[in-house]
């Protein structure tokens, strides 16, 4: 069955290109494997596949033929194959869409065979709802229309809400029984109030499957799909599936009276209901929908209701409603076809020009009205036989059918005197004759009604099985037979001809009164509540997502402070005594300070102002660290800050001067609470964790360790040996973060404020390659003049580039001076980090330094006189010198950043200590020197170019043009 | 040689391969794409020997980095679950790699500087890599780090407008994610005093529990900023749609994953117990619920998207939340799905840009019948993160559905309802964008064949594409191209569409190993063991 389900797969995937090959007659060839499908289905009868899946959730993929599962999937597929044949002619040769429509209606007939074997819940799940996505697909055939999408949106919807509840019931239930397999649960099925939740959840499901009230809305909808759909998902296949879960649980859990009472109520409600609306319908589909809707509550009440004699007439119902509701809808298709309308009203005398479609409606209808010698009539009166005896719940049921039937008679004449009779007034249209390959599937499938319903005795062999699976009742089953002799039954089917035929008759009032009578309808409930769940949505979101970057922070801020204080104040962690207030009372000094400058940044109006304010508590910081002894970080610290100092300023250039967003002072005042808070939380749970602390940290063994490695600076040791890792991960950090600079800089100007320029598809796409002296520029002439005409070299050369009044001589002799001490001052650092203060990352922001100071008094021309390389090259080397070393180690030494360690005395330098790390401190240092040389081209030399640019008005011009 | 030295390769040779690119820099970027391709591929392999050898192995490979003593130097620790998140990582980055340099020899001279671009992806990657396979908590912040400030240089790349704005909202919340986990570690440090995650284990159990809950909110409030869980999450949505498709679905697939990677580190080695299971899980609503009815109201597919992103989190959390076996391999499985998902429906994104000219799905229509290809590949992840069976986004639900069902808490039934309502409005959003874009019939005229529209941002498409026939600007027009997609593109795209399809049947096996790498993540006596023989077991 494994098989045979996948192969059906494999035909869906196949019939697309074979319908684009051969148009719109491959149908025919479609057919063959659904009807061969059927034949070994007849020809097998039982059988159980197992395959494990997912054995971790206990899934597998199990099918197993029995009698019920036998009889769907003989629907699935003979009425499926028959299908299929009838839309070789129902659509037009090369109508558009046609071979995706082929492989959904395949695949919608290999997963209805899939869910009707499946004998695990799971996996009939999986079925169930790829029915769904597939007559999504089939619905929105002609997507192009609003009215296909909504309808198709709607189905879909309607449909996954019940199978998403269906599936938390299945999963509650399958908690309990500790299995899937839906053979097992039957057989021993649990009990528990954790079992009656999940079967009313599971009913959920079924009955939106299944359209029941309340989730009828969606069929009658769906009726927009092309006729195949609605004969075949809409009324034999898909539709059903609900009826078969009900089914296929009930002689587990018919005496559950959750279970038993709500599915027997909505579905006798659902039939007379839809069966009264039926009445008053004009189009021939929708006539047709509401029956079909009505039929299914029908049948709903029969499987749900736990008695062998209701189960054998609920199958058997089943499929005379297959037969009939399916050949009804193939008629309906070719009248609509033949006629360009279904129009009850529009349509007359077509039963002279459409005699064998009439005919075969005849059958059709008189099974769905419940006259002998059909298989309606059987199904029928096996039914009311089954509610004959005693008990309230009994005759209630049974009065709620027989008026259900009522109306069944009444739409059934209904619908034969609308398509077929002659009408007055009604203009005769012109009628395209159908061919016998399209009259093929309505007739058999109209006479397989008769013939069933003649030869009741083997069916009734056929079906038994499954009533047999319900517990045996207090007297005999009397079976599927027509003639049952006289009796209650036979005289409640005559009161339903009668008294059908009466409303038939008053047919005019009947629907004037029911559109009187009519409540909400479902389709206004349905677009009530879609709209609500859209306006809550946008009025949440548009509450959450204000786009409002100070929102965004306080959210998160506030979070954070209500959590933390939470959780402070659910617990009394409080420290007896705060022992340690500070290390030395100096300290107070650089912490009032970096509280002072903090609080007055907040205040500050202009940018520059707060950039220099927020430097105080930077250096603060660094004091903090000089007094706790700390002079690398100190170092790291005072240097890090002057070159942000720098950077900021010289961003600052190309911004106002004040800051130009007015905060209200309610924001003002809130934002500071926020800060405040924060603050304070911060402090309130470092005093907590230091007081907590009850072990030695792992620091107490630097000492030791950096002094096995020979080496005598602790925090040196640190950044490149014993947590190297850490250095190199911020290395990368810092060379990216000059790669954005860069992209940032060098792109908002070239980029897209103009038309696309066709220089720019010759131009660098590397972004480093971008010389400073100008983007697509030449340099300026007194840059060429200054090489050619002056031989005596001039203090800085870049400097002759610059506008006389921005030179200052005495700067540019104290830059070119300390120039080289600056770069000797960095490589000491670098050399000597092993044993005093210093380090790769220091040396390189002194380096920088020398740069920094170029550039200022001379210009963007003197900075490439000073930097030749480019910073990426600088970066790259670094960051590939830092990673081999890594390597290198893991090659030699055993570990990522271990190898040798070489001690010697060098002349000059004095004792030196050469270890690998040094190399890695070497990558940090050009890495580093790398990102401070992109900062000042980017946000110096860059920002320098930009301006002159904008200065020069002619050449903006020039700009705009290309 | 031993196994362990594989572990910091996922690291490193992203990196040096990033050195190198910076230093060969302007020699063109088939070199540059190249590289790119085969680093990742090396990491690819690299990692899943890992994988295997982790789950041979019974308990975590260890590797102390310099050779010191674990504690004293950095811990690198490479368990089942880093492991699987490693191997889906790479094997999602390079189809993202190979997408965008399939992009970039069609965008050519039109979009960003390539030369920029690889490193920092590499570097994402390694960042990426550094804080899965971290068993020091110092040194997992720096992996955050580094994944960051290369996401803050993908994001502002190209320096559009919109792009700086969205960037500005990012890199801000994403310096104050950064912070506050600084602070939480420098807490957590003045408690223990030390950093590794292992002696952490061991030392945060004898800590007081009222100071240990203070560590866990402060440290879980980081981590929840970076895995955008509601309110927390905010930000998402109105950065990510801006950047281009491939950075977009790195984003998406990688990097909010690497926060639920935290903290599920959090929940079980250094603060097992479900002292938080609550408040998590009242987390996990609102992110699914909140997250997902801003799906529904949007117009626009990247938008739409970026807040399904942030809901199905929601399903992670929740799974993290139960703090049970079941729960936690549910969310790992669901991470797995997830991560290749939401990837791969922001490549199909950016191809349906090239093709239609915008992502809004006001201006979209009728893509389905001049492409049906794309339909299928937008359809199938779309489906599939709707939890459609048989596909993976399924079954990582039934996973969650199933912990949930087992705990039988009511807190855990309300969050299996919330699950229910979250996967039935996904279905309703991507179906919905699908009837818009894809079923509608277009408004405007479609354009001559071999007409392309390609640019990061909608708004530019007008200035950049003169050829382009419609008029993108004018409102409620909607154009369709029929540009050829550049092979790499879609290539990628389908094979993302094919591995996600592939877990269903190998679900078995797959979630067999999810639930290993939950028992294993859950016994923090192996791992303390394992980083330090002398104690645990």
């Amino acid at each position: 069955m494994t098989a045979l389900v996948a192969a059906l797969f494999v035909v869906a995937l196949a019939a697309p290109w074979v319908v684009r090959s051969i148009g719109r007659n491959a149908f025919v060839l479609l057919s063959v494997p659904l009807f061969a499908a059927l034949c070994w289905l007849l020809a097998t009868r039982r059988g159980l596949d197992l395959i494990h899946w997912v054995p971790s959730y206990n899934l597998n993929l199990a099918f197993r033929l029995d009698a019920l599962s036998l009889l769907m999937a003989a629907l699935v597929t003979g009425v499926g194959g028959l299908v299929v044949l009838y839309c070789s002619r129902y659509f037009e040769a090369g109508e558009e869409g046609l071979p995706r429509f082929a492989g959904y209606f395949l695949a919608f007939a290999a997963s209805m065979l899939g869910l009707v074997l499946a004998d695990d819940l799971v996996l009939l799940y999986v079925f169930w709802e790829l029915t769904t996505v597939f007559s999504y697909l089939l619905i929105g055939q002609d997507g192009g229309r609003l009215e296909a999408r909504r309808s198709a949106l709607q189905a879909l919807l309607v449909t996954t809400f019940g199978g998403l509840v269906m599936l938390l019931g299945l999963v509650m239930l399958s908690t309990v029984a500790e299995t899937w397999r839906l053979s097992v649960i039957v057989t021993q099925p649990p009990r528990g109030p954790e079992v009656t939740a999940a079967l009313v959840l599971i009913l959920v499901g079924a009955l939106s499957k299944s359209a029941i009230l309340p989730f009828s809305v969606w069929l009658p909808s769906a009726m927009t799909a092309p006729t195949p759909v609605s004969a075949y998902l809409h009324a034999a296949a898909m539709v059903k599936a609900g009826v078969y879960l009900v089914a296929r649980l009930s002689p587990a859990f018919h005496d559950v009276a959750a279970w038993r009472v709500t599915a027997m109520a909505l579905g006798a409600l659902t039939m007379v209901l839809a069966g009264w609306r039926a009445l008053r319908e004009t189009d021939l589909k929708l006539v047709l929908a509401y029956g079909t809707v009505s039929q299914l509550g029908f049948l709903t009440t029969l499987v749900a209701t736990g008695t062998r004699e209701a189960a054998l007439a609920g199958v058997a119902l089943l499929l005379a409603h297959a037969l009939f509701k399916s050949t009804l809808f193939l008629v309906t298709g070719i009248i609509d076809h033949a006629t360009g309308t279904r129009d009850l009203r529009r349509l007359t005398g077509l039963r002279r020009e459409l005699p064998v479609p009439f005919w075969a409606s005849v059958l059709a209808a008189a099974s769905m009205a419940g006259l002998p010698p059909l298989l309606g009539f059987v199904a029928k009166e096996a039914a009311f036989t089954a509610y004959t005896h005693d008990g309230t719940t009994a005759t209630v049921t049974l009065a709620a059918l027989v008026a259900g039937s009522v109306l069944t008679f009444a739409y059934s004449a209904r619908y034969l005197w609308g398509a077929f009779a002659p009408k007055p007034g009604a203009e005769p249209r012109e009628v395209h004759r159908p061919g016998p390959l399209f009259l093929a599937a309505p007739v058999v499938l109209s006479l397989a009604g008769l013939v069933a319903g003649l030869v009741a005795g083997p069916l009734n062999a056929a079906l038994t099985p499954y009533a047999r699976t319900f517990p045996e009742g207090d007297r005999p089953v009397e079976g599927l037979a027509l003639w049952h002799g006289v009796g209650v039954p036979l005289a409640l089917t005559l009161l339903v001809i009668a008294a059908g035929t009466g409303l038939f008759l008053a047919r005019e009032p009947v629907a004037r009164l029911g559109a009187r009578l009519a409540l909400a309808d479902g389709q206004e409930v349905y677009r009530d509540l879609l709209y609500r769940v859209d306006r809550a949505a946008l009025q949440i979101t548009g509450y959450t997502q204000r786009g409002s970057l100070p929102s965004y922070l306080g959210v998160i801020l506030v979070t954070a402070i209500v959590l933390v204080t939470g959780a402070l104040l659910l617990g009394s962690p409080w420290p007896p005594a705060i022992a340690h207030v500070w290390d030395a009372p100096a300290q107070l000094v650089p912490a009032g300070f970096v509280i002072v400058g903090a609080a007055l940044a907040l205040r500050a109006r202009r940018r520059l102002t707060t950039v220099v304010l927020v430097g105080v508590t930077g250096y603060g910081t660094a004091m903090l660290f000089v007094l706790h002894g700390a002079p690398d970080l100190a170092l790291t610290q005072f240097l890090v800050e002057t070159l942000s100092l720098v950077i900021f300023i010289l961003v600052l250039r190309r911004l106002p001067v004040h800051f130009t967003e007015k905060l209200s002072p309610v924001r003002r005042v809130t934002h500071s609470v926020i800060a405040v808070a924060v603050g304070v939380v911060v402090v309130v749970v470092g005093v907590l964790a230091t007081g907590a602390r009850s072990l030695p940290p792992v620091s107490v063994v630097f000492p030791k360790t950096v002094a096995d490695l020979h080496e005598h600076n602790i925090i040196s040791a640190l950044i490149v040996e014993i947590r190297s890792w850490d250095t190199l991960g911020e290395s990368a950090v810092l060379g990216i973060a000059a790669a954005g600079l860069t992209s940032l800089i060098f792109l908002r100007h070239r980029a897209p404020r103009h038309l696309p320029d066709p220089a720019a598809e010759t131009s660098p796409r590397n972004v480093w390659a971008w010389s400073p002296e100008g983007d697509e520029e030449e340099p300026p002439p007194e840059w060429s003049q200054a090489k050619a005409d002056r031989p005596e070299r001039p203090w800085l050369r870049g400097s002759e580039t610059l506008a006389d009044e921005r030179r200052s001589l005495i700067f540019e002799v104290v830059a070119r001076l300390v120039f080289p001490p600056i770069i000797l001052l960095s490589l000491y650092l670098l050399f000597s980090a092993g044993s005093s203060p210093g380090g790769g990352f220091a040396a390189a922001i002194v380096a920088g330094f020398g740069l920094v100071i170029r550039y200022l008094a001379g210009g963007r021309y003197e900075l490439s006189e000073a930097a030749p390389v480019g910073p990426g090259l600088l970066i790259g080397l670094g960051l590939a010198l830092s990673c081999l070393t890594g390597l290198a180690g893991l090659l030699f030494g055993g570990s990522v950043l271990t190898l040798g360690v070489w001690e010697g005395a060098v002349p000059l330098l004095g004792k030196v200590h050469l270890s690998s790390s040094l190399f890695f401190d070497l990558g940090v240092y050009l890495l580093v020197t790398g990102l401070v040389l992109d900062i000042l081209r980017s946000l110096g030399a860059g920002i320098d170019g930009q301006v002159e640019r904008e200065a020069r008005p002619g050449e903006r011009r020039e700009e705009t043009v290309v | 040689m031993k196994v362990e030295y594989l572990i910091p390769l996922p690291v490193v040779l992203p990196l040096l391969a990033a050195g190198v690119k910076f230093i060969i820099g302007p020699r063109g970027n088939r070199l540059q794409g190249l590289i790119s391709v085969v680093v990742t591929i090396v990491t690819l392999l690299t990692e899943i020997a890992l994988l295997f050898a982790a789950d041979d192995r019974d308990g975590p490979l260890v590797l102390t980095l310099g050779g010191f003593s674990p504690g004293v130097g950095i811990t690198m620790v490479a368990d089942r679950l880093s492991a699987m998140m490693l191997v889906i990582t790479s094997t999602v980055v390079l189809c993202i790699l190979i997408y965008s340099i399939g992009q970039g020899a069609v965008d050519q001279g039109a979009s960003g500087p390539l030369t920029v671009y690889h490193p920092t992806f590499l570097i994402l990657v390694a960042g990426v890599s550094d804080a899965f396979l971290a068993g020091d908590l110092f040194n997992m912040f720096v992996g955050f780090e580094i994944l960051l400030v290369a996401s803050y240089v993908l994001i502002t790349m190209g320096g559009t407008g919109p792009r700086i704005r969205s960037g500005a909202t990012y890199v801000i919340v994403g310096m104050l994610s950064s912070l506050s986990f600084l602070v939480s570690v420098a807490m957590i440090y003045a408690a223990t005093g030390t950093v590794n995650m292992a002696q952490l284990a061991v030392r945060i159990a004898l800590l007081p529990p009222d100071v240990a809950l203070v560590l866990h909110v402060m440290l879980i409030t980081a981590f929840a900023v970076k895995a955008a869980v509601f309110p927390l999450s905010m930000w998402l949505p109105d950065s990510y749609p801006t950047a281009p498709a491939p950075v977009t679905a790195a984003f998406a697939g990688l990097l909010t994953k690497v926060g639920v990677y935290a903290i599920i580190r959090a929940q079980t080695l250094l603060f097992p117990g479900d002292r938080l299971g609550l408040l998590l899980m009242v987390g996990a609503f609102l992110t699914m619920i909140v997250g997902i009815l801003g799906a529904i109201v949007q117009a626009d597919l990247r938008r739409m998207l970026s807040f399904t992103l942030v809901s199905h989190i929601g399903y992670m959390i929740f799974g993290v939340a139960l703090g049970t076996v079941d729960g936690m391999s549910g969310a790992i499985f669901y991470a797995f799905h997830h991560i290749t998902v939401q990837a791969t429906l922001f490549l199909v994104t950016g191809l349906i840009e090239r093709r239609g000219g915008s992502t809004n799905l006001g201006r979209l229509g009728g893509l389905a019948r001049v492409s049906p290809l794309i339909g299928v590949v937008y359809l199938v992840p779309a489906l599939n993160l709707a939890g459609i069976p048989p596909m993976s986004g399924f079954l990582g639900k039934l996973g969650l559905l199933q912990a949930g069902a087992i705990m039988g808490t009511p807190a855990a039934y309300v969050l299996l309802g919330a699950a229910i309502a979250t996967s039935l409005l996904t279905l309703y959003a991507v179906s919905r964008a699908w009837g818009a874009a894809f079923w509608r019939r277009p408004r405007g005229p479609v354009a001559e064949p071999g007409t392309v529209v390609s640019s990061p941002g909608p708004e530019e498409h007008a200035a950049r594409s003169p050829e382009l026939r419609t008029d993108t600007t004018g409102l409620g027009e909607s154009s369709v191209t029929a540009a050829r997609f550049p092979r790499l593109m879609l290539g990628s795209t389908i094979a993302l569409v094919v591995m996600s399809l592939a877990f269903t049947p190998f679900a078995g096996p797959l979630i067999a190993y999810a639930d290993r790498a939950a028992t294993e993540s859950l016994r923090q006596d192996a791992y303390i063991h394992a980083v330090f023989p002398g104690i645990g077991r």
